[in-house]
């Protein structure tokens, strides 16, 4: 590795609406190394590398490649500027042959006149499949003759055939078996070997550490650190990967207080395919049980399946009495609420009023006689009562709720529970993307629940909140409980993440 | 502190400022159907008012199929096959008169239509198809029944039909009976509530305990019997069914309650006012033209101009992709 500059990046920002993905990254890439890119999903590699290779546009920074600043518009003008990409998903196109695919974008090789020359185009894609050792596949066949992995194949020789001075490989092993990953090795090492930069994205730790020279953390967007792999340990970069921020004190501040045994809910062999197995635990009144985990551990699914909410769920949901809890509205009328993590489609309603996103989940409650009959005046009190409570900042209770921000909305959504009464509350991210100030209020207001014997399960990809505020806190990992902390003083974040990776 | 003040005195002011719009695209209808009135009755020098009952002549039938579409779409659906619905409750109705008592034939009637509304939600909510995509196919088959069950004569109904029960009263009555119910079950139970919350945000919905597929197939089964009773105030009028019964009565629905003022997402902003005052105005626009003598032809030229216009005043572009 020479201590050439390949690849510079300055000050690069990427927004989606109101997400920061990607803010105020810089950092420098060098001729003929392995450089990782990590970091946990929602960090903003894959939106980085894409605003390189011209999949979306950049808001504002700059890459300057071998001194000149590139502007890449899509990948076919990425490839021009030799900044080659192999995505995560299919990245061949269907309806081609293998060669049409290897020179998609590039087909004015081979045109005469305004006539394709397709043997010469055959003959050239079949010397590469041969120089690449992938002779088995053939370069005149349709591409979705072939399986997954060879079309992975394929695109490696796509993008790698007119030696690229940046090559990315966007979570690609992942999709390789063991042998296709050693292919893709064998390229990226050819590629660092001729002086090119291969920018590698990868959930795999031993693998990063394996194949790469220097390795750059990303953090909700934000840039963390760059290390080289030579120094560092697996348990370095996930504490760099995940852990977060200490902030002031407003969790609870009791230790040692006895829980409880009475148990409100009691979940048993619950199984929801694809996102999590065989998950057994109590509830017991006036408890606040956390679920931790990395973002893809099943236990924003735990959640949904108290709730009743999850798709083909096995296993029970039983409370004190006896209920099985089999859909939402039993769920409901049995006093349990829950508050999704995607809050602007499974939470609020964004086309609709405070007042009647408050007042739904309690018509029946307010509505008189057999017809449940519903007075305006009834449901607007009600509403303005329990906005008032939480101190929704709005002008009154008619205003949409599209227009609130984050914090208010989730105010909204508390709201509509406190109202309805709920003695056993679902709270998955309830704090996500809210400032210090609401979430205090969410703390309080969690601590005030807890004190009247109300059961929360607090399911959080923060870990200060889940040791701030739980009673005893789950760590979930590929879906199975991996171990279970009680409330502590000492209880830190890496006792969490030792658990979680 | 006089900065703040003065960002939320400007606030305030933004918001009186939606407020407004709002009440236009409330009242501008009804501003509309009174200046439609007005209007055709200086230009036929006061022959629309002396005839008022034979210009209202066709808005039963449009009004109380109405009701059921606009729950349809408070949900944010949509639903074309109407007319198909009708012409085919029609058939059941004149033929089932001609053989039982003619209670017997309206309630066979209303069966039919639930049974149509029936299939429409069951592709709709259990094959997850969209629902104009569904409707549409059901338009289609349905009008295929029409025109063979009338491929040699008009299907006729019993003649107690017409000379019995063709009356401006009876029509009145059940007209105002229906849209009563509905009223009171929109406005006064979780009912509307529901719908609105459906057709505002389905998932959200759904989350706060609403069972939305239950609802969504339900309705179009509403909506559908509902449809087959505005047969009965149909078939009283003309007495007989041919292939084109009901023939385009989808289209009427729809343009009539986008006139009232019915945003085609549905959700939080629909009023029940919009069937009242969108079948009321589709009606009398239709009656002024022809009592002007104007054709057929430009008379569909001028409803799609008007019609335009108002898909263009009333579509709330921020919510439109919602249409399911």
């Amino acid at each position: 590795m020479s201590q050439e500059v390949r690849l510079q990046v300055i000050d690069v920002n990427k927004t989606f609406g109101i997400t920061k993905a990607v803010q105020h990254v810089s950092e420098t890439f060098y001729k003929g190394e392995v450089h990782a890119l990590i970091g946990e999903n929602g960090s903003g590699k894959s939106t980085f590398t894409n605003m390189l290779t011209g999949i979306y546009s950049k808001d504002s920074g700059k890459f300057i490649l071998d001194g000149e600043e590139v502007n890449a518009k899509n990948q076919v003008d990425a490839n021009n500027h030799g900044i080659a990409i192999i995505v995560q998903e299919l990245g061949t196109l269907d309806g081609l042959t293998v060669a049409e695919n290897i020179f998609l974008g590039h087909e004015e090789k081979f045109v005469r006149f305004g006539i394709k020359n397709t043997p010469a185009m055959n003959k050239m894609a079949n010397d590469l499949l041969k120089q690449y050792g992938f002779d088995r596949i053939k370069a005149s066949d349709m591409i979705e003759d072939y399986n997954f992995e060879d079309r992975k194949l394929v695109e490696i020789v796509k993008s790698t055939y007119f030696k690229p001075k940046v090559l990315v490989v966007d979570e690609t092993t992942t999709a390789l078996s063991q042998e296709g990953r050693e292919e893709l090795y064998k390229v990226m090492n050819r590629v660092r070997d001729y002086g090119g930069t291969v920018i590698f994205i990868s959930h795999d730790l031993p693998e990063v550490l394996e194949k790469s020279d220097s390795i750059t953390i990303l953090r909700d967007g934000v840039y963390i650190d760059c290390v080289k792999s030579a120094d560092v340990t697996e348990d370095d970069l996930r504490k760099l990967m995940v852990g977060r921020e200490m902030t002031g004190n407003y969790y609870r501040t009791d230790y040692g207080e006895a829980v409880s045994d009475e148990v409100v809910l009691s979940v048993r062999n619950v199984t929801v395919p694809g996102q999590i197995k065989n998950v057994s635990f109590d509830l017991h009144k006036g408890e606040i049980l956390g679920f931790g985990g990395l973002s893809e551990s099943g236990m924003h699914e735990i959640g949904k399946a108290v709730f009743g909410a999850s798709f083909d769920r096995e296993g029970s949901v039983t409370l004190e009495d006896g209920t099985e809890i089999k859909d939402i509205p039993t769920a409901i009328s049995h006093s349990i609420a829950y508050t999704s993590k995607d809050r602007d489609n499974e939470s609020v309603i964004m086309n609709q009023s405070i007042g009647d996103n408050i007042v739904l989940p309690s018509l029946d409650k307010l509505g008189k006689g057999p017809l449940k009959i519903q007075s305006g005046k009834t449901l607007k009190n009600f509403a303005n009562q329990y906005a008032r409570e939480l101190s929704v900042k709005m002008v009154n209770t008619n205003q949409f709720v599209s227009e609130l921000s984050g914090g208010n909305k989730q105010k909204v959504v508390l709201a509509r529970w406190v109202g309805a009464d709920a003695d056993i509350l679902v709270l998955d991210s309830p704090t996500r993307g809210i400032d210090i100030k609401v979430k205090q209020d969410i703390y309080q207001l969690m601590d005030r629940m807890r004190k009247e014997g109300k059961s929360i399960i607090m399911i959080s990809e923060e870990l200060m909140e889940l040791i701030g505020m739980c009673d005893r806190v789950i760590i979930m990992k590929d879906g199975e409980p991996s171990g279970e902390l009680i409330r502590s003083k000492d209880m830190t974040e890496n006792d969490l993440i030792a658990k979680m990776v | 502190m006089a900065n703040i003040n003065a960002a939320s005195a400007k606030k305030e002011e933004s918001l009186k400022k939606v407020d407004r719009t709002l009440i236009v695209r409330e009242l501008l209808p009804v501003i509309g159907l009174v200046a439609i009135f007005l209007l055709f009755n200086i230009l036929t020098q006061g022959a629309m008012v002396s005839n008022l009952s034979l210009a209202l002549s066709t808005v039963y039938s449009l009004m109380i199929a109405s009701t059921g579409v606009f729950f349809i779409m408070t949900m944010g659906g949509l639903d074309f096959s109407q007319g198909s619905i009708l012409g085919i409750a029609a058939i059941v109705i004149c033929f089932v008169s001609t053989k039982a008592p003619i209670p017997v034939a309206v309630i066979c009637g209303i069966l039919v239509g639930a049974a149509i509304g029936a299939i429409n939600g069951f592709f709709y909510v259990n094959r997850k198809i969209k629902s104009f995509i569904v409707t549409i196919c059901t338009m289609f088959l349905f009008r295929g029944f029409i025109k063979y069950a009338t491929t040699n004569a008009p299907v006729t109904g019993s003649a107690s039909l017409t000379l019995a029960y063709d009356t401006t009263a009876l029509k009145l009555t059940c007209t105002v009976i229906i849209v009563a119910v509905a009223f009171f079950f929109f406005r006064f139970t979780k009912f509307g509530t529901y719908l609105k919350a459906i057709g505002a945000g389905e998932k959200a919905a759904k989350f706060a305990g609403i069972r939305t597929d239950r609802m969504k197939f339900l309705i179009y089964v509403l909506a559908g019997a509902i449809t087959g009773f505005a047969a009965f105030v149909n078939v009283v009028h003309t007495g007989s069914v041919t292939s084109s019964g009901g023939n385009q009565l989808e289209t009427q629905i729809l343009i009539a309650l986008v006139l009232g003022g019915m945003p085609i997402s549905g959700g939080a902003k629909v009023r029940f006012l919009n069937i009242i005052v969108g079948a009321l105005l589709y009606t009398i626009l239709n009656s002024g033209l022809q009592m002007m003598g104007i054709t057929t032809q430009t008379m569909q030229m001028i409803q799609g101009v008007i019609f335009l216009i108002f898909v263009f005043v009333f579509a709330d572009r921020q919510s439109i992709s919602v249409i399911k």
